[in-house]
């Protein structure tokens, strides 16, 4: 097998590759900026340099030419090499900062050229804590600065689009962003503009950066010097937690990070995931996380005789519904799932509800035809279409399901987590002749009208798991508090700095934004006085009796998606859903 | 901004000549914003605008190429642009001098344009005629060498009269025969 030796160490390669992959692949260091596993190698920042040399062949005795200790004579190239760009060679030695001092010296040196004009201004920069030029120059970089004379001065807080903002004077030219719009989103919508000391990224004259995907180049910018409109000031990196989730506010759930402070999401960014969406996300997943915070139902909401809805105790919302059903028989009662739903949640109210005898399950898609792009936006609106389907929710169309209840008059509608008098024709006048329990996480106009709104939990809160339009089961992980949960007690959830040093009495913590909900499938379990109430304690345990029942998400576990990223399912029918 | 450039068929067929050289379209950018620069005296965002649908290359591609060049114009030049070099070895030998004597005469400041259109005059780093100095360029084209206010005063009486100057050779002294 061909064989290269980095810092005198011998590793073997089998596929061809470039030498600061192999190295990145292997767990060895190397300071670089330009580089982006999935973009194209312009090798432009110089950051990445190595010496490196292939051993001298005698073509005449067929061998290595050996020196006096036996060892090969090593022909070095005449200067250093951008090891992003080199190709992986057998018999290759590459020399890094460990082990050659003219290798250590040219990083440091490049990174003071680099940070020549940079402003320094990492205490007022978004990207400060999470900046590979920081980070790269406290490990690599010269104690100080030589350079004596006034920096280049460029235009700052530009607003490049509608999401996106320039601080020109951080940029260091790696032309990462211009790259991404050319290669990725294929919107070419930057450049760079002018040279020398005085360039940067620009949009064409009179354009705006206003591509779906932009955000990723905040992402991949490796200064600050693109920053989230949204984002910006909002929050320090190291005050925050991150927690691995997907994102919900369309079909392919992509991968993505949540980032949470004080029990808020400040912000969502893609997490790597080669089978779904690579590095990257549209710009609208990172804007939806608005709905985690803002307009949230806490706490029961029950109608009184055609009165206003006024907050109620979660005992009373129990009592409420267990006696209603009392007095309603099985086949009067229409059970609506939802694509916005998770798989356990919907599970758990199709088996509540065929406990009480009801035979019939249905659910709407979410799809609007043409609003997706083919890449990381989709037509489906929801995050778990396939889920709803593969547990045998009848898939119905809106017409049908207004003549359906017109012709069955049900006595009493069921509708999980769905805004379906915001998104269809459907009118409260339609649902006036029964009574309605709506499992709601935001105020909509669903909710409104329901006689008693039951408050779940958002993918932020909860640990569940969504079928995305290509068949793949992904899960989130609590990510936010309820006033249920405790982040010190809940092993799933993940805990930042502030959460690790910080006690309830300091004033940098608070205990606010924790949201009076539950799980859908909580509230089931809660119904205890009914003795047919299942018995679950987790929803971890709930997907294991869902793997035990339904041949589509068979092996189907909390472990194997957190190992593997998400499973893919093979999918009984079709995964694209035809519109009606 | 109003598309108020357009190409018409001869200009398409000279620009097809161009990037039928080429096999790809971006190949041809830079002759044929030369080509618009001719025809239009300078490369604005309407001028790079009509090259990217000419050639259906990246509109802000063009920009780049155009602000990377300083010979490209961004913005609408006088009919003569006189390019000054104030570099190290013309500044030595008077360049400044050269500059500030061209200002005076045409009552315009460097990176101005006289009113009525006639002349662009820049202040700009070496040309590479060191040899030469001190010199100019007059519209990305002749260079204009050793000069003298009278050098210049007959240089802008022609230019006026719509004459550019003659190419100059100046053989350096250690190429000059029997030398
Ligand atoms: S803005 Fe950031 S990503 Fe773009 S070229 Fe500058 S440093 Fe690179
Ligand atoms: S990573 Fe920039 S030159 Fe190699």
């Amino acid at each position: 097998m061909p064989e290269i030796f980095i810092d005198n160490k011998r590793y073997e390669f089998e596929e061809p590759g470039k030498v600061l992959q192999f190295m990145l692949d292997n767990g060895l260091d190397l300071p670089f900026f330009c580089y982006h596993p999935s973009l194209s190698i312009p090798a432009n920042c110089r950051q990445c340099m190595v010496k490196a040399g292939m051993p001298v062949y005698d073509r005449e005795k067929g061998t290595f030419e050996i020196d006096e200790n036996g060892e090969r004579v090593i022909r070095f190239f005449p200067k250093l090499m951008t090891a992003c760009s080199l190709d992986l060679a057998d018999g290759m030695v590459v020399l890094t900062h460990h082990t050659d001092e003219l290798v250590k010296q040219a990083q440091a040196d490049n990174l003071e050229f680099i940070l020549i004009n940079h402003p320094l201004d990492c205490p007022i920069c978004d990207q400060a804590g999470e900046c590979p030029l920081q980070i790269l120059t406290y490990k690599y970089g010269p104690e100080g600065s030589r350079f004596e004379h006034k920096k280049v001065h460029k235009p700052k807080a530009i607003q490049l689009g509608p999401r996106v903002i320039l601080d020109a004077e951080r940029c260091i030219n790696c032309t990462r962003c211009v790259r991404f719009t050319d290669e990725i989103s294929k919107t070419h919508q930057l450049t760079i503009i002018s040279r020398g000391d005085k360039n940067y990224p620009m949009t064409a004259h009179g354009q705006i950066f206003d591509d779906p995907y932009s955000l990723n180049t905040v992402d991949i910018c490796p200064v600050g010097a693109l920053t989230s409109a949204d984002f910006r000031f909002k929050a320090r990196v190291w005050e925050m937690n991150q927690t691995p989730s997907i994102d919900i506010s369309n079909g392919k759930g992509c991968s993505t990070w949540m980032w949470t402070r004080d029990n808020l999401v400040m912000r969502v960014t893609p997490r790597f995931n080669e089978a779904v969406n690579d590095h990257w996300m549209p710009d609208a997943g990172r804007l939806a996380y608005r709905r985690f915070n803002e307009n949230r139902i806490s706490k029961p909401q029950l109608r009184l005789d055609d009165a206003e809805q006024v907050r109620t105790s979660w005992n009373n919302a129990q009592l409420t519904l267990l006696e209603e059903l009392e007095k309603i028989s099985a086949g009067d009662i229409l059970v609506i799932g939802s694509a916005h739903a998770s798989v356990e949640d919907n599970y758990a109210l199709r088996t509540f509800f065929s406990n009480k005898g009801v035979s019939e399950f249905r659910f709407l898609p979410h799809i609007i035809p043409g609003s997706g792009d083919g890449y990381l936006i989709s037509d489906d609106q929801a995050p778990n279409t396939n889920g709803v389907r593969a547990l045998g929710f009848q898939e119905t169309d809106e017409k049908t399901l207004i003549k359906l209840i017109k012709s069955t008059k049900p006595k009493m509608i069921v509708i999980l987590d769905d805004d379906l008098l915001g998104r269809t024709s459907l009118t409260p006048d339609h649902l006036s002749g029964a009574w309605t329990i709506v499992f709601g996480t935001n105020h909509d106009e669903t909710t409104r009208t329901a006689n008693l709104v039951v408050p779940v939990t958002t993918a932020a809160e909860h640990a569940a798991s969504y079928v995305n339009v290509d068949g793949r089961i992904q899960r989130t992980v609590p990510a936010k508090e309820t006033l249920y949960t405790n982040r010190r007690l809940n092993l799933e959830m993940s805990m930042g700095r502030l959460d690790h040093y910080g006690t309830k009495f300091d004033n940098w913590v608070t205990d606010a934004n924790r949201v009076d909900c539950i799980s859908a499938w909580e509230f089931f379990i809660r119904l205890e006085h009914d003795g047919d109430a299942p018995k679950w304690e987790s929803s971890r345990q709930i997907m294991e009796e869902i793997a035990g029942l339904f041949s589509t998400f068979r092996q189907v576990s909390y472990d194997r998606m957190d190992e593997e990223n998400g499973i893919q399912l093979k999918l009984e029918q079709d995964t694209e859903v035809k519109p009606a | 901004m109003a598309d108020t450039y357009t190409f018409d068929a001869k200009d398409l067929a000279e620009i097809k000549k161009i990037t039928d050289k080429y096999p790809e379209k971006q190949a041809a950018v830079l002759p044929v914003l030369w080509y618009a620069q001719d025809k239009f005296g300078h490369t604005d965002s309407s001028v790079q605008q009509l090259v990217a649908g000419t050639l259906g290359v990246p509109e802000a591609h063009i920009r780049g190429v155009v602000s990377f060049y300083t010979q490209y114009y961004e913005n609408p030049m006088g009919r003569n642009v006189l390019d000054v070099c104030t570099c190290l070895s013309c500044q030595v030998c008077g360049g400044y001098d050269m500059l500030h004597y061209i200002e005076e005469k045409l009552g315009i400041k460097a990176g101005e344009t006289t009113p009525d259109g006639e002349f662009s005059l820049q202040s700009v780093e070496c040309l590479g005629a060191c040899g030469y100095a001190p010199m100019l360029q007059v519209t990305n084209d002749k260079f204009v060498n050793h000069l003298t206010r009278e050098k210049v005063d007959k240089l802008i009486d022609d230019l006026r009269a719509g004459k550019q100057p003659e190419f100059e050779s100046n053989p350096m002294p250690q190429h000059e025969k029997g030398s």
